[in-house]
């Protein structure tokens, strides 16, 4: 199978890539293992300001709300952090004194949602806060499987009984401000946070959960979903095994459902994540780049690896692939010329380019850039 | 300043302290324990969690093998819900001396243990994990037991008679009159308060620190701190206890326990200021999992999830550079005999198997001084958990709410089951989904086991013990602890020292698996939910 790209990785990069090639008229396929790191994004894209104009067009034509201003969101355990660019669901703020008085609504017997630490963090603020539980047929429902109050399941069902569920909290409503609720809403029909937002008169706050992330669920299936009405291919549960190269040019990908049908194409972006994504392998010896062998920037000593502080920055973090200043992946310390490495798997090699979200998003650019410069060879 | 008086004040919260609380209370004795932190944070709960049959110590220790085995028979009885009867293989390998065998099964009948050669083909059948390169084996009744839950029964069945618990309460000094200690003074580590307590006699139950509490009674005792290191797997590799048939080693054991299993140990002698900082080194998790996969060969490419070390509480007997080759016997002290220092008692050597003795030899001694003539009762009484005349009441509590956790939780409690709180749903809710624990189980531990901390409930309910190391659990259980302290502040503390507490067993094996699972946390907590 032919393409122009392949890309390697179905996360935040490799759809920001996928999508921008596919609409300037490239044809491109995503190998993705499934889940990526958008299941537990925060909501905001770390080391971004005012977004860029081609990632707010590619964000809106995908359906997905972002907004911007510098300020402060409030996180789930009832801290404040700096935070600018984010999606919709985030609620930036001035400052932390945000509100006078909120209403905290949670739902019986969901440990996901941590509201003591919300108030202890809001009444530090000055804020005054009343807590009140949805209980209702539907959320009781859940409870009878034990584990079933997580925050993927919990959505489904909000997507099904919004109405319901804004007459409730409707009528627990007395004079606050605001409205905090957990990010359980707009799963799979993205109209609900808005509805919720239009059918509560008060200011709604949606405070993260524990990952699974609704919000980041729903940004990676929109994306996705952009991909393919673009035309572009997306093998969702196949894995790349190995790459076939020649003369430091990458011919084909072998996947694992594809078995001997390999991926041929132009250009290869490798988008395939971090140690957790598992970009990046490690054993007690060595950090590498499993499927090309890549060359990895870390350091020898395995006592290094690792602060023992757990809050501490740690340096196994920063590990990433080694690339130019192109992107270009390094083996053996020469680039090979048609593969591109973006997102998370680059660590802090490219500091240039941000952290986390910022830096899927600024290193996708980077390499369609490039890319795009080439014409497609004709098949 | 708050004071209060008993009849026998016991400072140390691990096994062997518990263990004398519960005798003590159980022969009528108004009973205090003060642990300077949780129940079982010294040696207790760093070690393997092995059920010795007696075997280890057959050649070497009779004495030991002894007081094992007959132990191995009463742990059976008392604490069957800590206990899993897995059994265990001696095995030869063909770089050892199948020589030995020979003598080593002698040694164990003469100790009156169960040894039978077995061939080494039964040997694979029996434990499929087993090196297949085997030359010989030997079946052993070795088992495992689980040191925490050993731990809080005896000591939820000291309060059950009366006993009085602090935790978190560190001894500060011994109150002197002449040449007999009358009580102690401690410090609460989460108020600061200064309290006194005061009984005509004082057990030193420390263990390793038991050294520290003879000094501050003027007596000196001299302690062989020797560091041990093991590692947790993330499976339950083997189904038995799986032992090398030679002379007593590094990393020789591997026991199942739970959902895990533990290889160990190391033997390194430390200096006594370290005992409260070991750490697990590069070159003891190489030699670690080295000498384990000669055991079990499906070790090299399992997930490790932790590195732990924990001090042989041995007293000195002489200048062996190893601490293997001296004797694990107990030692009781009477320091009105030894020193002339009157009220109060050392207790201590032994191990984690003979602490019911041990607790039975202090108790006697403790009775001798007041007075009371009562037997001890320990070896027939079940602990609060494993009375079997309540199993169709377990069954019947079970059978009515279906559900895993109520099946884990009667396995981590027994009979106590009964106990936990299943009124509604929510407390059905699973707060741990590596192991299982419910809402029900974690609010029984903040209410009736003295758990105040996260770290104090994973040794209780084993909430953040499994693969995840508690990345989703630690914030829902620290919901429920805010919640029972109304304490927000104290609670987001404590998430943190929880985490970092993790982290340090994690990061000496951060690799693999064990990387990525750290990255996700840190991840997690960092960034996404703001700790």
């Amino acid at each position: 199978m032919k393409f122009d790209t392949v890309i390697i990785g179905g996360g935040l990069a490799g759809l920001v890539a996928g999508i921008s090639l596919q609409k300037a008229g490239r044809h491109v396929a995503i190998i993705s293992t499934g889940q990526n790191a958008l299941h537990f994004f925060s909501g905001s894209f770390e080391s971004m300001e005012e977004p860029p104009q081609r990632m707010a067009s590619l964000f809106e034509e995908a359906g997905i709300r972002i907004h911007y201003q510098n300020g402060v969101r409030l996180m789930p355990l009832g801290t404040f952090r700096p935070a600018a660019l984010s999606l919709e669901d985030i609620s930036l703020f001035p400052s932390p004194q945000f509100a006078r008085s909120v209403l905290i609504v949670s739902i019986s017997g969901y440990h996901d949602f941590f509201t003591q630490f919300l108030i202890d963090g809001l009444e530090r603020q000055g804020i005054s806060c009343r807590l009140q539980f949805l209980d209702m047929p539907e959320t009781r429902a859940l409870q009878q499987g034990p584990g079933e109050m997580r925050s993927v399941q919990i959505a489904r069902t909000m997507d099904r009984i919004w109405e319901k569920v804004i007459q409730e909290i409707r009528s627990m409503l007395k004079d606050e401000d605001i409205v905090i609720l957990p990010q359980v809403f707009g799963l799979q029909d993205i109209s609900v946070p808005g509805r919720i937002r239009q059918g509560i008169p008060a200011r709604i706050v949606f405070a993260g959960t524990m990952p699974p992330s609704v919000p980041g669920i729903r940004t990676q299936m929109l994306l996705k979903r952009r991909f393919e009405v673009l035309g572009g291919t997306y093998l969702m549960g196949d894995e790349a095994l190995e790459a076939h190269l020649h003369d430091g040019v990458v011919h084909s990908i072998v996947t694992r459902n594809l078995d001997s049908h390999y991926l041929e194409a132009d250009h290869f972006i490798l988008a395939s994540g971090g140690f957790f994504s598992k970009g990046l392998k490690s054993n007690p010896f060595q950090v590498s780049e499993p499927i090309f062998g890549l060359d990895v920037q870390y350091a020898e000593d395995r006592n290094t690896w690792y602060d023992p502080t757990f809050k501490a920055d740690q340096p196994y973090m920063e590990y990433g692939v080694k690339t130019d200043t192109a992107l270009h992946g390094l083996l053996q310390g020469e680039p090979l010329k048609n593969l591109f490495v973006i997102g998370s798997i680059l660590g802090a090699t490219h500091p240039e380019f941000g952290t986390a979200a910022g830096l899927a998003v600024r290193s996708a650019f980077h390499a369609v850039d490039q890319i795009l410069q080439t014409t497609p060879e004709a098949e | 300043m708050k004071t209060q008086e008993f009849d026998v004040i016991i400072i140390g919260g691990g096994i062997t302290g518990a263990g004398t609380q519960r005798d003590c209370a159980m022969r009528g004795l108004r009973t205090l324990l003060i642990e300077r932190s949780d129940i079982a944070t010294g040696a207790t709960g760093r070690n393997h969690g092995l059920l010795h049959s007696g075997a280890r110590y057959a050649v070497n220790d009779p004495e030991s093998a002894v007081e094992c085995i007959r132990e191995n028979q009463i742990l059976r009885q008392i604490a069957a819900h800590c206990i899993d009867e897995t059994d265990g293989l001696f095995i030869t390998l063909p770089e050892d001396d199948l020589g030995y065998q020979k003598t080593f099964v002698e040694a164990c009948q003469r100790a009156g243990i169960s040894a039978e050669i077995i061939d080494p083909a039964l040997a694979r059948r029996l434990e499929p994990s087993v090196n297949p390169a085997l030359i010989g084996a030997v079946r052993v009744p070795d088992g495992s037991v689980d040191p925490f839950r050993l731990c809080a029964a005896n000591m939820l069945d000291a309060k059950m008679h009366g006993g009085q618990v602090r935790l978190h309460s560190e001894v500060v000094g011994l109150i002197r009159e002449g040449d007999t200690i009358r009580g102690v003074r401690t410090r609460n580590r989460h108020t600061g308060e200064i309290e006194e307590y005061y009984a005509p006699v004082t057990v030193n139950a420390c263990g390793i620190w038991g050294q520290h509490i003879a000094d501050l009674a003027g007596v000196p005792i001299s302690m062989f701190p020797a560091k041990g290191a093991l590692l947790i797997f993330a499976h339950r590799v083997s189904n038995m206890v799986i032992n090398r048939c030679r002379k007593p080693a590094n990393a020789d054991i591997l026991v199942p326990g739970d959902t895990v299993c533990v290889i160990g140990t190391t033997s390194t002698r430390i200096p006594f200021e370290e005992c409260d900082h070991v750490a697990v080194t590069p070159d003891e998790v190489t030699l670690l999992i080295t000498e384990g996969a000669k055991l079990s060969p499906a070790l090299s490419s399992t997930r490790i999830l932790r590195a732990y070390a924990g001090v042989r509480p041995l007293v000195s007997t002489d200048d062996d550079p190893t601490g293997r080759n001296i004797s694990r016997g107990i030692v009781c002290l009477d320091h009105e005999q030894r020193d002339g220092c009157k009220g109060f008692i050392t207790i201590t050597g032994g191990k984690l198997m003979t602490y019911r003795l041990m607790a039975e030899i202090a108790t006697d001694l403790v009775c001798q001084k007041l007075n009371v003539d009562k037997p001890c009762e320990t070896a027939i009484t079940p602990l609060p958990g494993s009375e079997d005349k309540s199993y169709e009441a377990v069954a019947q509590k079970i059978w009515e709410r279906p559900s895993t956790a109520q099946k884990a939780a009667a396995s981590r409690m027994g009979t106590g089951v009964i106990r936990i709180q299943s009124e509604n749903r929510q407390d059905d809710a699973l707060i741990c989904e590596c192991e299982e624990v419910s809402a029900g189980e974690i609010k029984y531990a903040i209410d009736m086991m003295e758990a105040s901390t996260l770290t104090d409930l994973r040794r209780r309910t084993r909430v953040g013990m499994g693969t995840c190391q508690g990345e989703f659990c630690a914030c829902r259980a620290a919901g429920l602890l805010a919640k029972a302290h109304d304490c927000v502040e104290k609670e987001r503390a404590d998430l943190a020292d929880f985490l970092q507490e993790r982290w340090k067993g994690n990061f000496p094996i951060g690799w693999g698996d064990t990387l990525r699972e750290a990255e996700y946390t840190q991840w997690v907590y960092k960034h996404v939910l703001g700790l």
